[in-house]
């Protein structure tokens, strides 16, 4: 086998082509103003889809969403530290029931928990306002963050830790020189993981939101109606995602 | 705290129902829960999406895997990029591709079997096999790392097989990550509920559809209902859960 059709670049190909082609498609429909079939390719092309995503709630529907991810996920690291810390550095000498509380949330429908939190949010006024569902979100987030984060401590960090105590460097310092370059790839992860997450929710957002638009609930019905202004609104549920991806990506790379 | 009063809340609402100004205790909505066929159709519907989904999943993952175990970065980069893509994003583009008159009829004629809507699911399970074969194949490089090459050469330097090896070492290796992350994949998919409104059936239907189409179709006890129907879903992740952790326990102990 020549090195042009190696195994490896085999591999690179087929696994580039299973996420490129299936995406791809969404770029091509998005702009495809009309394409029947059995036409492989588009009969006209055109912006009917962006016009009719971004004049509806879809605008709306992206700043909630984009102000709840993001509100969720810095709340959710700030939560998730402590716990994480804890955990990962084997301080607690039973472990196990903590660690299942913490991650109970991952095996209960969002739906559900939406759901069940609407009864105690439509009394404290939560419900249809983007502090209630942020609320739902973060039961959801927190788990993933959680166990993410925890991953990020340990003894190689403790240990940095009480070579930069013993240097001097006030707790402060010691975070800002240590403790966060040492886990900035889990910490990168986590953000990342927690924003996802948050961004594509629909069952609790569903549940909490009393009609709120955000962005997987105004862009479902178009599935069935409409693929063309389905596939414009999928575009601008993938650009924050992709953005997040990125950022995350060149965050991680640690100094330490 | 917040999941907890979730939970407590969902199970009020089901054992609720509000008369003129006041609340009274029932069982009704459990009663009419459990006698509905529609719902025993959606609970079998459900674990049967779940466990296929699941199955598939953790199989795709093993091989990618396996496969990459010796590759280098890009390719498992590669490999993860539709881990960060929205699952409702991934139903859109099957929409696209596998739905009556999509690309793949156009570029393959017409297909054997209905693959979006149909009424074995079968475009749900594609959907999650695809979104998350790869984030389970990441878990399971994690796991393997270099100190699980460096066994597997030892192994083959003593004269065990490629069959001995997968037994010997790597299965024991990926054993616990990869019933760790089909714990996750199978509650999640338990409760899914935007993918199969986006390529699943009218009917049967998963167990969250059928939660939202009660509190449509009944105003007098759909929320009741809703919440029971949901709480069984919950129910049905912790069982499977707990399942999965003692069948994956070594007879050992370990």
């Amino acid at each position: 086998m020549t090195e042009r059709w190696s195994p490896r670049r085999l591999v690179a190909a087929a696994l580039a082509a299973a996420f490129a082609l299936p995406i791809g498609v969404l770029v091509v429909r998005a702009f495809a103003d009309a394409w029947r079939a059995p036409a492989v390719i588009p009969q006209r092309w055109g912006l009917r889809g962006l016009r009719e995503a971004l004049s509806g709630m879809a605008l709306d529907a992206f700043a909630n969403s984009l102000i709840v991810a993001i509100v969720v996920t810095v709340v959710a690291v700030a939560l998730a530290w402590p716990a994480a810390r804890v955990l990962g550095e084997r301080r607690l000498r039973h472990p196990a029931l903590p660690f299942l509380v913490l991650a109970l949330p991952l095996l209960v429908p969002s739906y559900a928990t939406g759901a069940g939190l609407t009864q105690w949010f439509l009394r404290l006024g939560l419900v249809d306002a983007l502090p209630g569902l942020a609320l739902a979100h973060l039961v959801i987030v927190l788990p993933y963050v959680t166990v993410v984060l925890l991953s990020a401590f340990g003894p190689p960090v403790t240990a940095l830790e009480e070579m930069a105590c013993s240097q001097g460097l006030t707790a402060l310092q010691r975070l800002r020189w240590v403790t966060l370059p040492a886990v900035r790839p889990s910490l990168a992860a986590a953000v990342l993981l927690g924003f996802l997450v948050s961004w594509s929710e629909y069952g609790s957002s569903l549940a909490v939101g009393g009609g709120r638009p955000m962005l997987p609930l105004v862009l479902l019905p178009f599935v069935r109606s409409d693929p063309q202004v389905a596939s414009a609104l999928s575009l601008l549920f993938l650009a924050p995602a992709v953005a997040a991806l990125v950022l995350a990506a060149r965050a991680a790379r640690s100094p330490l | 705290m917040l999941l907890g009063g979730a939970l407590a809340g969902a199970l009020r609402t089901s054992v609720t129902r509000v008369e003129g100004d006041g609340e009274t205790v029932t069982l009704a909505a459990w009663r009419m829960l459990l006698r509905d066929p529609a719902f025993a159709d959606a609970v079998l519907f459900t674990v049967r999406i779940a466990v296929l989904a699941t199955a598939f999943s953790a199989a795709a993952a093993l091989l990618v895997a396996l496969t990459l175990r010796r590759r280098g970065t890009p390719l498992r980069a590669l490999a993860a990029l539709p881990v960060p893509v929205p699952h409702l994003l991934v139903a859109v583009v099957a929409v696209l591709w596998l739905a009556p008159g999509g690309l793949a009829e156009r570029l393959l004629g017409a297909l054997p079997v209905d693959l979006v809507r149909d009424r074995a699911g079968v475009g749900i399970v594609l959907v999650y096999v695809y979104k998350e074969a790869p984030f389970l194949a990441l878990l399971l490089l994690a796991a393997m790392g270099r100190g699980m090459l460096e066994r597997e050469e030892a192994a083959a330097v003593l004269g065990a097989t490629r069959w001995q090896r997968l037994r010997w070492v790597v299965w024991p290796t990926v054993r616990g990550p990869l019933v760790v992350g089909c714990i996750v994949v199978a509650a999640f998919v338990l409760g899914a509920f935007e993918v199969p409104l986006a390529v699943g059936p009218n009917a049967p239907l998963m167990l969250a559809e059928y939660a939202q189409q009660a509190t449509q179709n009944d105003l007098l006890v759909g929320e009741s209902l809703q919440a029971a129907a949901l709480l069984v879903a919950a129910a049905a992740s912790i069982v499977l859960a707990v399942a999965a952790v003692r069948l994956a326990k070594d007879p050992q102990g370990d």
